[in-house]
Protein backbone atom coordinates (compact mmCIF):
# COMPACT_ATOMS: atom_id res chain seq x y z
CA UNK A 1 0.00 0.00 0.00
CA UNK A 2 0.96 3.08 -1.03
CA UNK A 3 2.44 5.66 1.98
CA UNK A 4 -0.46 8.15 3.55
CA UNK A 5 1.44 11.62 3.34
CA UNK A 6 3.50 11.65 0.05
CA UNK A 7 4.87 14.06 -2.86
CA UNK A 8 4.88 12.78 -6.27
CA UNK A 9 5.41 14.39 -9.77
CA UNK A 10 2.72 11.79 -11.20
CA UNK A 11 -1.29 12.05 -10.78
CA UNK A 12 -3.36 10.10 -8.00
CA UNK A 13 -6.76 8.57 -7.57
CA UNK A 14 -9.05 9.63 -5.89
CA UNK A 15 -10.59 5.99 -5.47
CA UNK A 16 -7.26 4.49 -4.71
CA UNK A 17 -7.03 6.74 -1.66
CA UNK A 18 -10.47 6.01 -0.43
CA UNK A 19 -9.87 2.68 -0.68
CA UNK A 20 -6.70 2.45 1.20
CA UNK A 21 -8.23 4.41 3.85
CA UNK A 22 -11.31 2.11 4.47
CA UNK A 23 -8.79 -0.83 4.47
CA UNK A 24 -7.04 0.74 7.54
CA UNK A 25 -9.91 0.56 9.55
CA UNK A 26 -13.98 -0.82 10.19
CA UNK A 27 -14.40 1.95 12.64
CA UNK A 28 -14.45 4.56 9.87
CA UNK A 29 -18.14 5.97 10.07
CA UNK A 30 -16.84 9.35 7.72
CA UNK A 31 -14.51 9.98 5.09
CA UNK A 32 -14.04 13.99 3.78
CA UNK A 33 -12.44 14.72 1.49
CA UNK A 34 -10.89 17.26 -0.34
CA UNK A 35 -9.91 17.90 -3.90
CA UNK A 36 -7.56 20.86 -5.16
CA UNK A 37 -7.29 21.06 -9.21
CA UNK A 38 -5.25 23.36 -11.43
CA UNK A 39 -7.72 26.32 -12.38
CA UNK A 40 -7.01 27.64 -16.20
CA UNK A 41 -7.67 30.95 -15.44
CA UNK A 42 -6.75 33.25 -12.63
CA UNK A 43 -6.57 36.63 -11.85
CA UNK A 44 -8.01 37.90 -15.07
CA UNK A 45 -5.97 35.99 -17.68
CA UNK A 46 -5.72 32.23 -18.77
CA UNK A 47 -3.34 29.70 -17.23
CA UNK A 48 -2.16 27.23 -19.86
CA UNK A 49 -0.42 25.06 -16.98
CA UNK A 50 1.43 25.92 -13.59
CA UNK A 51 4.53 24.13 -12.10
CA UNK A 52 5.06 23.03 -8.46
CA UNK A 53 8.56 23.35 -6.37
CA UNK A 54 9.36 21.82 -2.84
CA UNK A 55 11.76 21.82 -0.49
CA UNK A 56 11.10 17.99 -0.63
CA UNK A 57 11.95 16.88 2.43
CA UNK A 58 11.17 20.01 4.85
CA UNK A 59 7.61 19.52 3.09
CA UNK A 60 7.21 15.85 3.22
CA UNK A 61 8.18 16.21 6.94
CA UNK A 62 5.42 18.88 7.61
CA UNK A 63 2.85 17.06 5.79
CA UNK A 64 3.55 13.97 8.25
CA UNK A 65 4.07 16.44 11.23
CA UNK A 66 -0.14 17.95 10.29
CA UNK A 67 -1.40 14.49 9.47
CA UNK A 68 0.03 13.47 13.33
CA UNK A 69 -1.24 16.77 14.63
CA UNK A 70 -4.94 16.51 12.58
CA UNK A 71 -5.11 12.49 14.17
CA UNK A 72 -4.54 13.74 17.44
CA UNK A 73 -6.59 17.13 17.40
CA UNK A 74 -9.98 15.49 15.94
CA UNK A 75 -9.71 11.63 17.10
CA UNK A 76 -9.18 10.69 13.26
CA UNK A 77 -9.00 7.24 12.75
CA UNK A 78 -6.54 7.74 9.75
CA UNK A 79 -5.81 11.09 7.48
CA UNK A 80 -3.91 11.14 4.19
CA UNK A 81 -2.84 13.59 1.87
CA UNK A 82 -0.99 13.67 -1.57
CA UNK A 83 0.61 16.20 -3.28
CA UNK A 84 2.02 16.62 -6.72
CA UNK A 85 4.73 18.86 -8.24
CA UNK A 86 6.32 19.45 -11.32
CA UNK A 87 3.99 20.48 -14.31
CA UNK A 88 0.15 20.26 -14.40
CA UNK A 89 -2.50 21.46 -16.89
CA UNK A 90 -5.79 23.03 -16.41
CA UNK A 91 -8.26 20.79 -14.68
CA UNK A 92 -5.77 18.40 -13.40
CA UNK A 93 -5.05 17.34 -9.84
CA UNK A 94 -3.44 19.16 -7.53
CA UNK A 95 -3.59 18.16 -3.62
CA UNK A 96 -5.46 15.26 -2.19
CA UNK A 97 -6.57 15.12 1.85
CA UNK A 98 -8.77 12.53 3.63
CA UNK A 99 -9.85 12.53 6.59
CA UNK A 100 -11.79 9.55 8.30
CA UNK A 101 -12.91 9.23 11.92
CA UNK A 102 -15.79 7.71 13.53
CA UNK A 103 -18.70 10.54 12.51
CA UNK A 104 -18.93 13.46 9.90
CA UNK A 105 -18.00 16.43 12.33
CA UNK A 106 -14.80 15.15 12.97
CA UNK A 107 -14.03 14.05 9.64
CA UNK A 108 -15.57 17.60 8.03
CA UNK A 109 -13.58 19.72 10.67
CA UNK A 110 -10.13 18.01 9.65
CA UNK A 111 -10.42 18.44 6.37
CA UNK A 112 -10.50 22.08 6.33
CA UNK A 113 -7.73 22.28 9.04
CA UNK A 114 -5.38 20.28 6.96
CA UNK A 115 -5.88 21.96 3.77
CA UNK A 116 -5.81 25.81 5.50
CA UNK A 117 -2.96 24.49 8.00
CA UNK A 118 -0.96 22.52 4.46
CA UNK A 119 -1.31 25.86 2.54
CA UNK A 120 0.37 28.23 5.60
CA UNK A 121 3.11 25.62 7.09
CA UNK A 122 4.10 23.13 3.65
CA UNK A 123 6.88 24.75 1.46
CA UNK A 124 5.61 24.63 -1.78
CA UNK A 125 5.50 26.90 -4.27
CA UNK A 126 3.91 27.34 -7.27
CA UNK A 127 4.26 29.41 -10.91
CA UNK A 128 1.46 30.01 -13.30
CA UNK A 129 2.58 29.87 -16.98
CA UNK A 130 0.48 31.86 -19.37
CA UNK A 131 0.88 33.07 -22.87
CA UNK A 132 1.88 36.43 -21.36
CA UNK A 133 4.30 34.93 -19.77
CA UNK A 134 5.49 33.26 -16.10
CA UNK A 135 4.53 34.20 -12.30
CA UNK A 136 5.16 32.84 -9.02
CA UNK A 137 2.01 33.09 -6.91
CA UNK A 138 1.29 35.81 -4.54
CA UNK A 139 -0.59 34.09 -1.77
CA UNK A 140 -3.83 35.45 -0.90
CA UNK A 141 -3.92 36.43 3.08
CA UNK B 1 30.54 25.25 5.55
CA UNK B 2 26.94 26.26 5.35
CA UNK B 3 24.67 25.41 2.53
CA UNK B 4 21.89 27.53 1.24
CA UNK B 5 19.42 26.64 -0.32
CA UNK B 6 16.30 29.57 -2.17
CA UNK B 7 13.25 28.08 -3.92
CA UNK B 8 10.44 29.20 -5.82
CA UNK B 9 10.58 32.91 -6.45
CA UNK B 10 13.33 33.59 -4.44
CA UNK B 11 15.37 31.32 -6.19
CA UNK B 12 14.51 32.86 -9.48
CA UNK B 13 15.69 36.49 -8.15
CA UNK B 14 18.67 35.16 -6.74
CA UNK B 15 19.39 33.41 -9.86
CA UNK B 16 20.56 30.27 -7.99
CA UNK B 17 18.94 27.38 -6.23
CA UNK B 18 21.92 26.75 -3.72
CA UNK B 19 25.48 28.20 -2.95
CA UNK B 20 27.61 27.45 -0.28
CA UNK B 21 29.48 29.80 2.67
CA UNK B 22 32.27 29.74 4.96
CA UNK B 23 31.76 28.54 8.68
CA UNK B 24 33.13 30.82 10.95
CA UNK B 25 32.84 30.13 14.83
CA UNK B 26 30.07 32.47 16.02
CA UNK B 27 28.03 32.95 12.91
CA UNK B 28 24.43 33.87 14.04
CA UNK B 29 21.49 33.21 11.45
CA UNK B 30 21.13 36.36 11.64
CA UNK B 31 24.21 37.27 10.79
CA UNK B 32 24.52 35.34 7.59
CA UNK B 33 20.73 36.51 6.47
CA UNK B 34 22.28 40.15 6.30
CA UNK B 35 25.31 39.41 4.57
CA UNK B 36 23.22 37.40 1.82
CA UNK B 37 19.93 40.64 1.60
CA UNK B 38 22.86 42.54 0.61
CA UNK B 39 24.04 40.31 -1.86
CA UNK B 40 20.60 39.57 -3.06
CA UNK B 41 18.36 42.27 -2.27
CA UNK B 42 15.62 41.66 -4.74
CA UNK B 43 15.46 37.89 -3.33
CA UNK B 44 15.53 38.70 0.26
CA UNK B 45 12.88 41.19 -0.07
CA UNK B 46 10.37 38.43 -0.32
CA UNK B 47 11.59 35.95 2.31
CA UNK B 48 8.98 35.65 5.07
CA UNK B 49 10.57 32.32 6.00
CA UNK B 50 13.57 30.62 7.43
CA UNK B 51 14.74 26.74 8.10
CA UNK B 52 17.62 25.38 9.18
CA UNK B 53 18.20 21.89 8.79
CA UNK B 54 14.50 21.72 7.36
CA UNK B 55 12.81 22.80 10.78
CA UNK B 56 11.27 26.40 10.39
CA UNK B 57 13.00 29.05 12.74
CA UNK B 58 12.05 32.40 14.47
CA UNK B 59 14.85 33.51 16.65
CA UNK B 60 17.80 34.84 14.05
CA UNK B 61 19.76 35.17 17.47
CA UNK B 62 20.31 31.42 16.70
CA UNK B 63 24.01 29.91 16.57
CA UNK B 64 25.01 27.97 13.17
CA UNK B 65 26.75 24.66 13.53
CA UNK B 66 28.98 23.93 11.04
CA UNK B 67 27.80 21.66 8.10
CA UNK B 68 24.10 23.72 8.59
CA UNK B 69 21.19 23.91 5.59
CA UNK B 70 19.80 26.79 5.79
CA UNK B 71 16.58 27.61 3.77
CA UNK B 72 14.95 31.45 3.28
CA UNK B 73 12.27 30.83 1.84
CA UNK B 74 8.90 33.43 -0.03
CA UNK B 75 5.71 33.15 1.35
CA UNK B 76 3.90 29.42 0.60
CA UNK B 77 2.04 28.63 -2.28
CA UNK B 78 0.84 25.01 -2.56
CA UNK B 79 -1.92 23.43 -2.68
Amino acid sequence: MSAAVRIQIEDFSQDDEIDAMRGSSKRIGGIATFLGCARDFSEGREVSEISFEAYGSMALAEMNALRSEAIEKFALIDARIVHRIGTVKGGDNIVFIAAGAEHRAAAFDACRWLIDELKARVPIWKKEITPEGDSWVVPHP
Amino acid sequence: MIKVLFFGPVAERAGCNSLVVEYRAGLRLQALRDELAAQYAPAFALVCFVAVNGAQVHDLAQPLADGSEVAFMAKFSGG
